[in-house]
């Protein structure tokens, strides 16, 4: 095991969730204060942790340390659900609400109800989420670790389309290996240099692929090769694997041949678990033995040097803003006494830098909740709200292809994420679930029920059917690049407040053409692929839910891909955007926000891999300009 | 080690080739015949319940497949083959390890306070003060095995050296024992070194093994602790030392030499209702509390036999299955440590096979036994 200033990597330090009180943290001033204790928040504590900074983080999640006892509680929780979804290993929290896909139906402007924590008020609504625990979205993530392509930095250049980041492939890319290493990304470079992504001469991926699925290269031996004419272009598709953030074979070549040692499972001992995927099937919410990474990773050793400090329980409110100045003064969050009291206490901390890693939806909450609009030059905070478009296929094959084998995703199609149709509709990847068709149907509870009560199978033969029939599905889900609009938007409304009298965010969000022509190519692909495979397509989409759009006199159900992003997206200058590339705030000079809210575009890869490369680069950002507003104070231990 | 290595180093017992592959031979024997005890108890434990427990045995457990692994590849590495399939090497439990001048036995047994004082003891055997104490006279009638306390006849002497019940024999020598499993190791590595001289002095080596045929890290799946490669004399000693130490913890530390708390001290954390942290003295853990449930134990029938289920024929067959299972899974192992080391990969999902099979073991209740459920016999 790696040691880590003379102690194990994954120990979380015992007490650190609640050892620090509201009360103290209130006093005097931090270096740095965070909101959230994420990903993106992780990692910048952790990075200004290392450079000798006092930090202090706010979570608005349940105070309690991430020790094995507290994720097995979650994973128990999860086991005994009724409906898995990617909130249910998490306790109901009033004072720190979470979306729950669950929930999703459209409030009615005119008699507002607050049932639930997103408010949505038109006909198409998303269920997507993002979850608020010590740890954050990383506690439901699947782990696909993908890069964006060199194009999706240059969209508007390029095809005339969307928004150009102020930043390119290669001003990220040594972010890209740092996030890495930091997540434990098990790929080969081999399978990854495609539509001009490319790495440093000798860079090998922490560890080795994760193996492809017996059911990847059953859809493999149909797909590889296959043509598909695309705006005048032919592309050759083929089944690859994706990057995952999940411990599988350590590769002996990596860092100049030192090797790579896998974090395992976090917690206040030394429990020695998770350094290796073991195939559970259970990727999404949690992996039970913690081979996926999730922030407490990181967490537990910024939290372990001393200087950086937690406060959880404590729901950011309010920024408090120097109307001289401009500059932030300090953050106002409420700490509650627990989940079952609506209790709380007001205080304001005070840094002289403030960093909001609190996720798209709640970092714009909460500027917007703190009425900075109002001095920001922009006017986008909350605007440009993106997730990726998810349009799910599904068909039975012909031959049990062992469905329900291997991680969640292990492969998919990734041609079509890139290429000069981009012009004119939307990119994709495809992912092939190795979970069957429970994303789409809710097999295989589904299965059963129908086995059960309508074919009134039992014993043996239902045994044999049920594995015989789940064996056999194939879900392919295609993931579509959703470019920034400015009517799709968070904002907040006084008439919806949560528990604790927080403004709740008021999510608008329609599926633009652009995507929906992607979307109805993806579906004819579908079609060809299932027809080569000889499977059965029982996709079917309903037209009076939530997710339902129409495109060309079809229509489709799009499905929200908890990929959130652009809120606050980054730019060349104070009218086009709300942060600059370092993602500092324009308009408050003290102030950072980061996170997916800063992405101007998200291509067809999942944001998470990207969003850790931009809180790497930004924490240099932060270390230097706290190196230039004040000497590092002295820490003592 | 336990002597220092400054006292003159006597005749090693080890003097052939041959000799050495069979002290390694035992020495595969002796890692894999705690996995069983530990495999019982740690899935005794009722589901959902005993979480600390559970990982602590698991991790222990999981580090027995790494020492019997690098067991292996020293024997791999000298010409040796592993061989897990031979008639005995699984023990007909109770089985016996050597404990300073005692014998203990190491029972098939639910989780329970008993079960841990064993594994206390299998884990930190006490330490020889001198070269002299490394062995202790064998006293066959106080194990019941002879009358008189003589060596049993020949037949008899060899057919116990072979079975695994008794561990801590000298070869050869019946009228003494190793007075400890950290004892027998350190001879191995004396025999290891006197080999190799005696080789180098001929313009030759002892590792003629096939680097083929070694485990290498990539294809163990770590629980804590790492894979060594075993290519000369010192990779050789440092496996066999993480072996012997892995257990006890090195130089009377908590933690071993790959900063994993030892075996040891693991288990005592149950006893003490405390987890260690870094910088703790031995005995006196100070980190988190942890919480053992004496009661939320499946209560399986100790050292259960086949012949036990002979009025449960469902649970017999389960228990047939599972035997066949744990051969097969020996066999898979063998293959891996016979030059496909890939097989080990496969054996990740096989232990979880193992776990499901066990578990429906130990929630059935036996008939004619009362108060008492079934569970894995390991009678191959």
């Amino acid at each position: 095991m790696m040691s880590y200033d003379g102690t194990d990597q994954v120990i979380f330090p015992a007490g650190a969730a609640t050892q620090t009180s509201a009360a103290e943290a209130a006093q005097g001033v931090w270096d740095a204060v965070i909101v959230g204790g994420g990903m993106a928040g992780s990692i910048v504590a952790e990075q200004l942790g290392q450079a000798g900074y006092r930090v202090l983080i706010l979570e608005a999640g349940p105070g309690k340390d991430m020790d094995l006892a507290e994720y097995e509680s979650y994973l128990s929780r999860f086991y005994g659900a009724v409906v898995k979804d990617n909130q249910s290993p998490y306790p109901f929290n009033p004072n720190a609400r979470m979306p729950r896909s669950t929930d999703t139906m459209p409030v009615d402007p005119n008699t507002p109800r607050d049932d639930f924590y997103l408010v949505q008020q038109d006909k198409y609504c998303t269920d997507t989420t993002f979850t608020r625990v010590l740890g954050g979205t990383s506690m439901h993530w699947e782990g696909k670790a993908l890069r964006m392509l060199p194009e999706d930095f240059d969209l508007r250049t390029k095809y005339n389309q969307g928004l150009n980041w102020p930043l390119n492939y290669d001003d990220l890319e040594p972010y890209y290996r740092k996030a890495e290493a930091e997540l434990g990304v098990a790929a080969e470079v081999e399978d990854q240099a495609y539509l001009g992504m490319h790495f440093p001469k000798g860079y090998v991926f922490p560890m080795h692929r994760m193996p492809l699925s017996y059911l990847d290269q059953t859809v493999a031996r149909g797909v590889d090769g296959m043509r598909v004419n695309l705006a005048d272009d032919e592309y050759t598709l083929q089944v690859r694997s994706f990057p995952q953030a999940r411990n599988g074979v350590p590769n002996a070549a990596y860092d100049g041949g030192k090797g790579f040692v896998p974090v395992g499972a976090v917690s206040t001992s030394q429990v020695e678990e998770g350094e290796r995927c073991q195939g559970n099937t259970n990727c999404v919410p949690l992996c039970p033995v913690q081979a996926k990474y999730h922030s407490g990773k990181t967490l537990a050793k910024a939290l372990r040097k001393g200087n950086v400090k937690i406060v959880t329980q404590a729901v950011a409110s309010k920024v408090e803003i120097n109307d001289h100045n401009q500059r932030v003064a300090g953050i106002t969050f409420k700490k509650y006494e627990s989940l079952g009291s609506e209790k709380y206490t007001e205080y304001t901390v005070e840094g002289a830098v403030y960093i909001l890693c609190a996720h798209a939806i709640e970092n714009a909450r909460l500027m917007l909740a703190s009425g900075m609009q109002d001095m920001s030059r922009s006017k986008l905070i909350g605007r440009n709200l993106m997730d990726h478009a998810y349009l799910l296929t599904w068909g039975l094959l012909p031959e049990p292809a062992g469905t329900m084998r291997g991680t969640t995703c292990t492969g998919g199609i990734t041609d079509l994420r890139g290429g000069r149709f981009r012009a004119t509709q939307a990119g994709f990847g495809v992912d092939i679930h190795n979970d069957g068709w429970g994303w789409a149907t809710g097999s295989p509870y589904t299965d059963l029920v129908e086995l059960v009560d309508r074919q009134g199978l039992r014993g043996r033969d239902l045994r044999r059917t049920l594995g015989n029939q789940i064996s056999r599905q194939l879900l392919l889900a295609f993931m579509i690049d959703l470019l920034p609009d400015r009517n799709n938007t968070v904002t907040v409304d006084e008439r919806y407040k949560d528990a604790l009298g927080n403004l709740k965010p008021v999510v608008s969000f329609k599926i633009p053409p652009y995507t929906m022509k992607g979307a109805a190519f993806a579906r004819k692909l579908a079609t060809d692929i299932f027809e080569k495979l000889g499977a059965e397509d029982r996709t079917t989409y309903d037209q009076n839910s939530y997710s339902a759009v129409e495109y060309e006199g079809q229509w489709y159900n799009i499905v929200g891909g908890n990929h959130l992003a652009g809120t606050h997206i980054m730019g060349t200058d104070p009218a086009n955007s709300v942060v600059d590339r370092d993602q500092h705030s324009w308009d408050h000079d003290n102030l950072y926000l980061v996170g997916p809210g800063s992405m101007p575009s998200i291509g067809t890869s999942n944001i998470s891999l990207t969003m850790a490369a931009l809180a790497f680069r930004s924490a240099a950002h932060i270390v230097k300009y706290l190196r230039a507003a004040k000497a590092p104070a002295v820490v003592r231990s | 080690m336990s002597v220092s290595e400054s006292e003159p180093a006597p005749d090693p017992k080890i003097k052939t080739i041959e000799e050495l592959y069979d002290y390694l031979y035992k020495g595969l024997q002796l890692e894999h015949a705690t996995l069983p005890p530990y495999l019982t108890a740690l899935y005794s434990l009722r589901p959902g319940t005993n979480s600390d427990a559970r990982h602590v045995i698991r991790v222990v457990a999981v580090e027995e497949m790494l020492h019997l692994t690098l067991v292996a590849n020293v024997l791999n590495a000298v010409g040796g083959k592993p061989d897990l399939t031979k008639p005995g090497f699984v023990p007909n439990y109770p089985t016996r390890l050597p404990c300073g001048p005692d014998y203990f036995d190491v029972h098939l047994r639910p989780f329970s306070r008993e079960a841990l004082d064993t594994f206390l003891k299998i884990e930190k055997p006490p330490e020889a003060a001198t070269e002299q104490d490394r062995f202790v006279p064998m006293d066959w009638a106080a194990l019941g095995l002879t009358s008189d306390g003589a060596p049993p006849p020949p037949e008899k002497l060899a057919q116990l050296e072979e079975s695994g019940t008794l561990f801590g024999l000298v070869p050869g020598e019946p009228s003494k024992r190793f007075a400890s499993i950290g004892e027998f190791y350190e001879e191995i590595i004396r025999g290891i070194n006197h080999l190799e001289d005696q080789a180098r002095q001929a313009g030759k080596t002892i590792f003629t093994g096939d680097p083929a045929r070694q485990v290498t890290p990539e294809y163990f799946y770590s629980g804590g602790g790492d894979v060594i490669e075993v290519t000369g004399r010192d990779s050789a000693v440092a496996a066999l030392t993480l072996v012997a130490e892995q257990g006890e913890g090195l130089y009377g530390g908590i933690y071993d030499s790959q900063d994993e708390l030892a075996h040891y001290y693991r288990f005592q954390q149950l006893e003490k209702g405390r987890y260690y942290q870094k910088g703790d003295e031995p005995n006196e853990p100070s980190g988190p509390i942890l919480h053992v449930d004496w009661d939320a134990v499946y209560p399986v029938k100790p050292d259960i036999k086949m012949v036990d289920l002979s009025r449960d024929p469902e649970i017999l067959a389960a228990a047939a299955e599972f035997n066949q299972f744990y051969a097969t899974f020996l066999t898979n192992i063998n293959l891996a440590y016979n030059g496909q080391p890939d097989l080990l990969l496969k054996a990740v999902w096989e232990m979880f096979r193992m776990r499901d099979s066990m578990n429906r073991l130990v929630r059935n209740p036996l008939t004619g036994h009362a108060g008492k459920n079934a569970g894995p016999t390991f009678e191959l």
